[in-house]
């Protein structure tokens, strides 16, 4: 079978998390995939489970909760022809905040079969009593999925990862940055030119990495800390965004970012001036996937679909349409050059042990809550 | 059948009439009254018994009951700078609406009818376009590279002009999607006034600039009140434009309620704020109303 890393609709293009976060139009799923699709599982070297059988067995709906469009664009369609009767339906209704998910999922659990959540929501939801362990045997394809990110994420099926560092245009920005500490000392410089992001762990974590300590710190203390140096920021800074951080980059009106790798990259693709920085007193970062949710009727189809997705070409589309770092290195091949060659997007050792996930931090959560309440209200 | 039976004959039949109008008005009005119930009361109820919840923030188990905590919680500083930066904020707003609303009502109430349906079209045109829409056109506008940047700069201000961000682009924001609500109430009073009214003053001896103050200005008073209304209440509680236009920083008590619930995920919180909110412009608006009334007596 030929096999080629062509994207799966010509002239996609990557579109970026934060932009899906504000769609609230779903991906399409109703696309024809024909003799692509064959093709694609045919040709899969993946350990799948054969779909002869299967496909007779599943049937039902999942409805998973997920941010708009964070699905490869032949994910769904490719499944549901694989498997008639079974549908995946998607709700992109939700929070990106971990809290918000959780009170969601818990409010309306009869409603989901899973969810897409990051380390703090799986916490969260296992202390909420609403998650379902999987049954393993459903999904062998997780052992392509590389074991720093498995062992990490161990309650769901991982699907991406992110780090948060720091985006800046070389050509209006003259010293060199290398650090949190470089933004802190830079920002009266170059103050009302520099943005943050609009979400609590990634922005508190980040401001807890540049005072030296944990991204998941359960000190009052520490988190106090943390609120003073982003209070003491907030006058230089020219917003607090969630979404478009990037596009600012590009364009030159936002000199230094704190923002998401991922996003960082899209903006090299526009600008050659912006330079992607992984602070030298460590990053934190986001490691996300697939959980069930507890008495689910339709776990077969949870199962039979995240085995799916995680076959190499699935996976590729699914990375190749959200333009997300990475978790499965067996989808490399087929993954678009632009995305697999990112040195912002790079998945290796030394990288990793210079990031800190978010984790569930039990009742300091609310310590995490009432400090975002005060920097955003300050 | 004598006068009198007559007249009884007619009463009765005139109360049979009665009562049949009024079931068939009450029939009538059940849908709406079904669908404000549904859709009003309940959620508004709703809002209330949450209000006066707590929950758990790490389990999200909630429990209902009668504690005040919630309430207390909104007179911490960070909250009550929140609902003063919100007051002012609405405030101002307003009364640029009216400052540049008052205006524009008058003069087009001014012009022929024919006129007057044109500009009318005018200021209504921009509702045909989404609410959404408009605030990120502003955005494009406040923005650097912008008209108003680049406007600046073309004044001789060599830094230019950026005001996306910033309070004053929440202030323009709000100017601009709530001057048509303040425009049509000032409008349909003025265009009510007996133009005798004036003829009077002036025959009376008062200047125009009397007559505008002492005949125009009080005959325009209830639209000039359901204008301020109308544009400070929703503004008050503001949510979009202050996310868009004010990026993230200046929060107003709309994005502090939006933030609890999803966000954070504190429903009761985020309830009894919304509660709070209510409370304080029904009282705004009960002040409004008793102090016409005291003007009229």
């Amino acid at each position: 079978m030929h096999e080629s890393t062509t994207p799966l609709v010509p002239g996609s293009r990557p579109t970026t998390r934060r932009e899906f976060f504000r769609r609230t139009a779903q991906v399409g799923v109703g696309l024809p995939v024909g003799a692509w699709l064959a093709a694609a599982c045919g040709g899969s070297t993946s350990p799948s489970i054969s779909s002869s059988s299967a496909a007779r067995a599943i049937k039902g709906t999942a409805t998973i909760l997920n941010y708009a469009g964070w699905m490869g664009k032949h994910n769904v369609s490719g499944f549901e022809a694989l498997h008639p009767g079974a549908f995946i339906k998607q709700n992109t209704e939700g929070s990106i905040s971990s809290g918000a998910v959780v009170a969601e999922l818990r409010a309306r659990q009869s409603s989901f079969t899973g969810a897409l959540g990051d380390l703090a929501v799986v916490g969260q939801s296992i202390a909420a009593g609403i998650l379902q362990p999987l049954d393993w045997s459903k999904i062998p394809n997780v052992s392509l999925v590389d074991p720093t990110f498995r062992k990490a994420y161990s309650h769901g099926v991982p699907s991406d990862y992110g780090k948060v560092g720091i985006g800046y245009r070389t050509d209006l920005v003259k010293e060199d940055i290398a650090s949190w500490h470089d933004v802190w000392r830079l920002a009266p410089k170059y103050s009302g030119k520099i943005v943050f992001i609009d979400l609590d762990r990634d922005c508190i974590g980040s401001a807890l990495k540049y005072l030296g300590y944990s991204t998941n710190t359960t000190s009052a203390a520490q988190l106090n800390s943390a609120l003073k140096a982003l209070i003491a920021i907030k006058p230089h800074l020219q917003a607090i965004l969630g979404y478009n951080i990037g596009t600012g980059l590009a364009k030159g009106t936002t000199y230094i970012a704190m923002d998401w790798d991922f996003d960082v990259g899209l903006a090299q693709q526009s600008s050659k001036h912006v330079r992607w920085v992984l602070p030298s007193e460590g990053a934190t970062a986001y490691l996300e996937g697939f959980f069930a949710l507890k008495n689910t009727p339709q776990l077969p189809v949870f199962e039979s679909f995240f085995n799916f997705f995680l076959q190499p070409r699935q996976y590729a589309d699914f990375v190749n349409t959200t333009g997300t770092a990475f978790v499965e290195k067996a989808a490399t091949p087929y993954i678009n050059k632009p995305i697999a060659d990112n040195p912002a997007l790079l998945v290796d050792p030394v990288t990793l042990k210079h990031v800190e996930f978010e984790e569930y931090v039990g009742a300091a959560t609310a310590l995490y809550t009432s400090v975002w309440d005060q920097f955003k209200s300050a | 059948m004598g006068p009198v039976q007559v007249r009884v004959a007619a009463r009765g039949a005139g109360a049979v009439k009665g009562k049949v109008g009024r079931s068939i008005r009450a029939i009538l009005a059940l849908p709406t009254i079904g669908w404000v119930a549904l859709f009003f009361a309940v959620p508004l109820v709703m809002v209330l018994v949450y209000s006066f919840a707590t929950i758990s923030l790490v389990t999200f188990n909630t429990t209902f009951g009668w504690t005040w905590s919630n309430y207390r919680q909104i007179f911490d500083h960070l909250y009550l700078d929140t609902f003063i930066r919100s007051v002012l904020l609405s405030v101002s707003a307003t009364a640029g609406c009216l400052l540049l609303g008052f205006p524009l009502a008058y003069f087009i109430s001014r012009q022929t009818p024919r006129r007057q349906r044109l500009l009318l079209v005018l200021v209504i045109v921009p509702f045909w376009t989404s609410f959404i829409v408009r605030t990120y056109a502003m955005e494009n506008l406040l923005g650097p590279g912008g008209p108003v940047d680049h406007l600046a700069r073309l004044l001789g201000f060599s830094q230019g002009l950026v005001l996306l961000y910033t309070p004053a682009a929440i202030g323009i924001g709000i100017l601009y999607s709530y001057l048509p609500l303040m425009v049509l109430p000032i409008y349909v009073s003025l265009e009510r006034i007996d133009a005798a009214l004036l003829d009077a003053a002036w025959d009376l001896g008062a200047l125009p600039r009397r007559a505008f103050w002492r005949v125009t200005v009080p005959l325009a008073a209830p639209g000039i009140l359901v204008g301020c209304l109308i544009v400070g209440i929703p503004a008050m509680g503001e949510y979009v434009i202050p996310e868009v236009l004010g990026g993230g920083k200046t929060l107003m008590l709309g994005n502090v309620i939006s933030e609890q619930f999803l966000s954070i995920g504190n429903a009761p919180f985020g309830s009894a704020i919304a509660v709070v909110l209510m409370l304080a412009m029904a009282a705004a608006l009960f002040g409004l109303r008793r102090a016409r009334k005291l003007e009229e007596t």
